[in-house]
This record gives structure tokens, sequence and C-alpha cells, in this order.
């Protein structure tokens, strides 16, 4: 169910029906996405967007895991509880909230126009748009991994380093670091899996054109009615993944072994 | 007398929360119940039920929910049909090809989800399965795959087998050790994950999308055409309260296998 749609989707892109009805061999399909402008701006979107929201999720989310480990009581529990929060709202009501807030003549310029600023420039159909919604629903998913990678660090590791007086950030690079970029790269791992093929986030938020892949590929599907562009762009989003797919399966292979 | 220490960083990550999480989630919850809000005012000018009844009111409102829910509730149920005992026998037995396909599950993570879909949506296409319901029940219940074999996996594992045993022992039948032992230790992840099952399959979107427009539309579908094409704001704020009932419900009783590490290890952290 899920090999058998890759492969044949690899094959469905190569081997072209020919006039005759006879297959063909033809890499047309890929060259005409690397030489189309509309194409490769398409995939850079999605790119910088990946990078970007990944280069955010990691400072906002190793603090709340950091917290989230070493802090006990009721404070904690609240933060813990809002941290997994977005877990639980759909994307479409979330896109719809960020339009709200946002977008133009949302809450945040209403209260701005109320103190006497001026309005902001609204992220809303900007790249930025897409950036600000996938990180959001990103964060518990990444606050889960890494606070399941900081269970391995020991309190008694960390209490043994104060003890000999190392200082706050030495505990954090020496101690805890190297311990947890397993779960580092994992998050990444799968923060870029999520991104790079997020749809309902980007064709909300997003700008029309350049769009991200997910966006793209359906419009090639649907409204273009294009399927064998649209497996294109699949197969190749499936090539930029590769890596950190194979990275986060052979993880869960580890753990699971162990 | 020690005074307990105020826990800046904690109030901090509190704060800074609850502004980026619960805020924007209040101001729709705010939009449901406006009658009137216009520019530049900071608060609804009119607050009132008048659009509840004009959403309610709507016959697409109505079809959009009746089709997600009966698709939600086909797909749980053959995924419960296909995979609790995939996962029973994955979690108990050894046989051939177990890690095989295992990791073709696995796989499924691996690769950008919405690629996979327009792959799987290519195949339909040749099987005419576009635009029909059971298109759509079908790669939604590839979706649905893996989180209902990882769970129950889990679940299966952690029953402890010596009393399994010691029920053998005195004499019980394998079905009877089933039901009074196996069961009720491993039912309520069970129960927790078919819930968590039904309820993404209630917000699944791309796959409904892609498969299913223009004759499937789901309640989620509509919201995005709400949101692009309807001057009303308060129509897709009613439908957004409307639509995070189910999740609230998960909410609260999904509680117990997220908050416990199994659920992050599932996914490999």
């Amino acid at each position: 169910m899920i090999i058998w749609p890759i492969l044949s989707a690899i094959g469905r892109t190569l081997w072209l029906p020919g006039a005759d009805g006879v297959s063909r061999f033809s890499l047309e399909t890929y060259v005409f996405f690397f030489s189309d402008q509309y194409s490769i701006n398409n995939l850079m979107v999605t790119l910088w967007t990946t990078g970007v929201c990944a280069l955010l999720l990691l400072p906002i989310c190793l603090p709340i895991a950091l917290y989230l480990r070493f802090a006990k009581g009721r404070l904690a529990a609240y933060v813990q509880g809002l941290a997994i929060f977005p877990m639980f709202v759909p994307s479409i009501i979330l896109s719809y909230a960020i339009i709200r807030v946002l977008g133009p003549n949302g809450t945040v310029d209403l209260l701005f126009n109320s103190v006497g600023l001026p309005k902001i420039r609204s992220p809303y159909l900007t790249p930025w748009g897409p950036v600000i919604g996938l990180v959001w629903d990103n964060i518990p998913l990444t606050v889960l991994i890494l606070l399941s990678g900081l269970g391995a660090v020991s309190d008694q590791s960390v209490e043994a380093a104060r003890d000999v007086g190392a200082r706050r950030w030495a505990v954090l690079w020496h101690i805890i670091l190297p311990r947890i970029t397993n779960s580092i790269l994992v998050a990444i791992s799968f923060t870029v899996l999520g991104i790079f093929s997020a749809f309902t986030l980007p064709y909300v938020l997003g700008p029309a054109a350049p769009e991200m892949m997910g966006p793209f590929m359906q419009r090639t599907f649907r409204d273009l009615n294009d399927p064998t562009n649209a497996i294109t762009q699949a197969v190749i989003s499936f090539a930029f993944c590769i890596v950190f797919g194979l990275f986060y399966v052979r993880s869960v292979a580890k753990n699971r072994k162990t | 007398m020690i005074k307990a220490r105020t826990d800046w960083t904690g109030l901090f990550f509190a704060a800074a929360l609850t502004v980026v999480i619960v805020f924007p989630l209040l101001i729709v919850g705010t939009w449901a119940f406006t009658n009137v809000w216009r520019y530049p005012s900071v608060i609804p000018q009119e607050f009132g039920l008048k659009y509840w009844a004009a959403t309610t009111a709507r016959a697409d409102v109505w079809t959009s929910i009746t089709m997600s829910l009966s698709l939600a509730s086909v797909v749980t149920l053959l995924s419960a049909v296909i995979c609790l005992p995939a996962a029973f026998a994955f979690a108990r037995l050894e046989f051939p090809g177990r890690n095989i396909l295992f990791f073709s599950f696995l796989a499924g993570q691996a690769f950008p989800k919405f690629g996979l879909l327009v792959a799987i949506a290519g195949i339909f296409l040749n099987l005419n399965l576009i635009g029909t319901f059971w298109g759509v029940i079908l790669i939604q219940l590839v979706g649905t795959l893996l989180f209902m074999i990882w769970i129950p996996v889990a679940a299966f594992q952690s029953v402890d087998r010596r009393m399994e045993e010691a029920a053998r022992d005195v004499g019980a039948s394998p079905l009877r050790v089933f039901w009074s032992i196996t069961m009720p230790q491993a039912g309520p992840t069970i129960a927790a994950a078919v819930l968590l099952n039904f309820v993404g399959t209630f917000y699944e979107t791309e796959g409904a999308w892609l498969i299913g427009a223009p004759g499937i539309r789901t309640l989620p579908v509509l919201m995005i055409s709400f949101i692009n094409n309807q001057p009303v704001i308060q129509y897709g704020a009613v439908l957004s309260v409307l639509l995070w009932l189910p999740s609230f419900i998960a909410l609260l009783f999904a509680r117990r296998i997220i908050g416990s590490g199994s659920f992050a290890r599932g996914f490999g952290g």
C-alpha cells in the first residue's frame, strides 16, 4: 500500500505512453520540471519554508522541553498542557485563527490601532504565513520528541556536573546536548517530512505564486488535470526527503530493538 | 523561613504560550458569538447567536457534516478490523516477514505524506476511484494504518504475560484469557487510539480533497471554501467551533496515551 504507489509513481513518470500505445522510457517530465522556472521557484520556496521552520522550531521547543524536564508542579503541568494543545487543533481551524488575528484588520491591527500604532504588514498570503502556521502546528511533536530524549539524561549526571562547578551553559553543552543529539535529529527529520508536503496551511495562508510543493501538486493534479507532472513533482519531493526519511526509519528501528 | 523561589522561567513560558496558543483560538471563539464586529472597535459591537442559526440553516453544512461523520466511521471501523489483529500478531507472534512488514509500515512515515497521496491518487485515476466515496475511504485508510498498528502494538506488549499464563494454568481457554486478562489491560489505550483515529480522519483534509473533490465534500473541505470565498466571517468561526468539538472530546480522553512517553517513543524520539 505504501511501497507500491511509490514504485508505480516512479515507473509512470519514467515510462510514458507513446503515441502508438507502447510505453517508452523518457526523462522528459523531470527535464520539464527542472527547466521550468515556476516549478523551480516552488521547490525553492518549499525548501526555504522547511529550513526556516526547522530553524525556528529548535530554539522555541528546546527551552520548553528543558524547562519541562527539570521543572515540577502545577505551572509545569500547565506549560506542558499548552505545548501539546496545538495537536488538538486541526490545521484548518488554525489557519482561520491566524487570518483573524494576523490578517488585514485582524486582532493585532485592532489592538495596535487602539494604542495609536500603525497596522502591521500582515504575513497572510506571504511566505511567512505558512511559516507561522507550520511552526505553531509542529510545536507539540517537537517538544514531545525532545522531552522523550531528555528523559534519557539522568538527574545524577546533571547534579554531578553542577557539584564540580559547571555552569548552566556548560551543563547544557557538555552533558545534555550530546545525549539528545539523536532526538534533535529525529525531531528535525519529522519536521522536514511534515513541512515539505504540508498542504492545508500553505494553501490557505501562503501566496498564490510561488506556492509550496503541496498546493503545487494538488493544483497540477486537479486543476490542470495533469497527473503525470503532479506525480513527477511527488517523486521529486520524495527524493529531497529520502535522507531524512531513512534517518527517521533507522532511529525508530534502533529504538525498537533496545 | 524558606520562601519558595518564584518560577520565573515557568511563568514566562506559561505567559508566552498562553498568548501564542490560546489567544488566537479565543478570537475565533469570540467571532462565533458576534453579530457585529467592525473595524476599529477592539471588542465586538454586538454579541449574539444570529450566525449560529444562519450557519446551521445551510444545507451544505449539514451534508458535509453527515459526509464527514460517515467517512470517519467507516474508515475507523475498517482500520480497526484490519489493524487490531495485525497489531496483536506483531506484539505476540514471530512470523516470517515480520520485520519486512513492519518496515513497510514505517516507510510510510518516512515519505512526505502529500507526495504519497498524489502517487496513490495517480493509481486511483486509472481505477476510476477519483471523486467516489470509496476512493476517499481507501486513501484515508492509508493514513490511519501506522497509527492504528503502532499504539495497539505497544498496548499489547505492555500486558503482563505472567497473568495470562497464570490464567491458562488454572484452565482458562485462550479466548477467555484474551477477554478477561488481555483486553482489560490493553483496552483503554486501544480505545484511545481508536478515538484519536476517528478524530484524525474527521479532520483529514488533503486526501479527501485530492480524491473526493468535487463530489465528496467533508467539513474541513467546506471550511477551506468558506475561508477562501465567503465574505461573512462568522460562518467560518461558527464552523470552527463546531469542527473543534470532536477534537475537544478527544483531548479529554486521549491525555493518557499522549502524556505517557510511549507516544513520543512511537515517533522515534
